[in-house]
């Protein structure tokens, strides 16, 4: 997601007098968010703390997070792209069409509310969830939002930031990013890199039966992705790193016990607004660390002679 | 037995990844964490430095290390497009190892962000 118009989430603490979360559930899926970042936090700018500041929470039901909401506008499922284009409008003083509006769930009132509001705002903040990024529209929706968030800066200053799930997925985006020149599905095999979501993002590759063989680390597809990618990884030989015997390990040909991240892993984690952060393990496995074996797998590969012809040097030179 | 308090200890359970956790182990588990939401006290309280599984498993049977590392090598080497998949619980420093070796293989390298 380049280009995106962001900060960090200190920046938001200390600054941010509207929060917005749209297609998340942070209550329940990101307890400390509330405390720790957003609302209740004092912050430089923001003297008073949860009274400063107005959130407001967009989501297709109502969450326990709407508690913790100053506003919440339920929307109707797969409507969010409609009601991002009607505040875009909106926010650029063009007119919408009330009937329009209404089959988004929202009144034109509620969301010429939520526009006023927004360009109103001191510093503001669209959190997004997989609510948003996940449903009909997928990265339409967030290219939405965070056009949406580049735009309002015209007027204020405001930001955007996906909520990202578990473990270190940010890390991976910036690792890929970094290595790569681009944050997922990177496919290698014709010995530089290549780009195209849809084409080399696993669950494609996987349900077209692409890959011969594969190595999973630090996640669990054997009990997450849909059944005809998890039967194509059963027949291929597939390698498994894990603390623990996974569903995948049970469907692969090797499985490695490895340390835990973060338990008795030491390294370095991406938080959610791509500050990284050490680990300090506690304990102290009895299990190498998947940065060990990955190293070891590389060595043993690299023993052997390499699969892409190297171009000989010319005698011209 | 004296327990050991870990201090600034981080919770890679969610994205927030918060780093002020107070943890309180002794050589096998945590028995304590300060600060942690419920999820982070489950996460913390759920892995153990026991020996509870195989060093590691070939076709289901248990094996060294060295042995299930050499076999890993052998089918990625002669794989003609092999993944590398996951890459969410662990540490960014496995994150560059497991590019590196996704790129002497040939294969792709894809993360949870992909779904
Ligand atoms: S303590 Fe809770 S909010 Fe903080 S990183 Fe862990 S799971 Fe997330």
């Amino acid at each position: 997601m380049g280009g995106k118009v962001t900060c960090t989430l200190g920046e938001v603490k200390n600054r941010a007098d509207l929060i917005i979360y749209w297609g998340g559930n942070p209550a329940e899926c990101h307890p400390r968010h509330f405390t720790k970042y957003t609302l209740t936090q004092k912050g430089k700018f923001i003297p008073k703390g949860r009274k400063d500041r107005t959130m407001i929470l967009v989501d297709i039901r109502e969450t326990p997070s709407a508690k913790a909401a100053d506003i919440f506008l339920q929307v109707r499922p797969n409507k969010d792209f409609e009601v991002l284009s009607a505040l875009r409008a909106l926010v650029k003083g063009q007119r919408i069409d009330a009937a329009r509006a209404a089959e988004t769930g929202l009144t034109v009132e509620q969301l010429q509310d939520f526009a006023d509001r927004m360009k109103q705002a001191r510093f503001g903040v669209l959190f997004f969830g997989m609510g948003l990024s996940m449903t009909r529209g997928k990265h339409m929706n967030s290219a939405a939002l965070l056009s949406l968030a580049a735009e309002l800066n015209a007027f204020t200053k405001f930001v955007a930031m996906p909520m990202r799930g578990h473990g270190n997925v940010t890390g991976g985006d910036v690792i890929m990013r970094w290595t790569t020149g681009y944050p997922f599905g990177v496919n290698l095999s014709r010995g530089y890199p290549r780009f195209n979501p849809g084409e080399f993002s696993t669950v494609d590759l996987l349900l077209r039966g692409d890959n011969d063989a594969a190595l999973i680390l630090g996640a669990d597809p054997g009990a997450t992705m849909p059944q005809p990618a998890i039967d194509h990884l059963a027949r291929i030989p597939t390698i498994t790193l894990d603390p623990k015997v996974t569903h995948t390990s049970r469907l692969s040909r090797v499985h490695i016990t490895t340390a835990a991240t973060g338990i008795s892993a030491p390294g370095t984690v991406y938080r959610m607004d791509e500050i990284p952060l050490p680990l300090r393990p506690p304990l102290k496995s009895p299990y190498p660390t998947d940065e060990e074996v990955v190293r070891r797998i590389y060595k043993a590969v690299a023993k052997k002679p390499m699969w892409l012809p190297l171009l000989e040097p010319t005698a011209k030179g | 037995m004296e327990l050991t308090i870990t201090k600034n200890a981080t919770c890679t359970f969610c994205g927030c990844v918060c780093d002020d956790i107070e943890l309180h182990s002794d050589t096998e588990r945590i028995v304590e964490t300060k600060r942690a939401c419920i999820l982070g006290e489950s996460w913390f309280r759920n892995h153990t430095a026991e020996r509870l599984y195989p060093d590691a498993l070939i076709d289901g049977e248990p094996a060294t290390v060295d042995e299930a590392v050499e076999e890993a090598a052998e089918y990625l080497y002669n794989a003609h497009m092999p993944l590398v998949y996951g890459l969410s619980n662990v540490t960014c420093e496995t994150q560059r190892e497991a590019v590196a070796l996704a790129e002497m293989i040939g294969g792709v390298v894809d993360s949870h962000t992909s779904l």
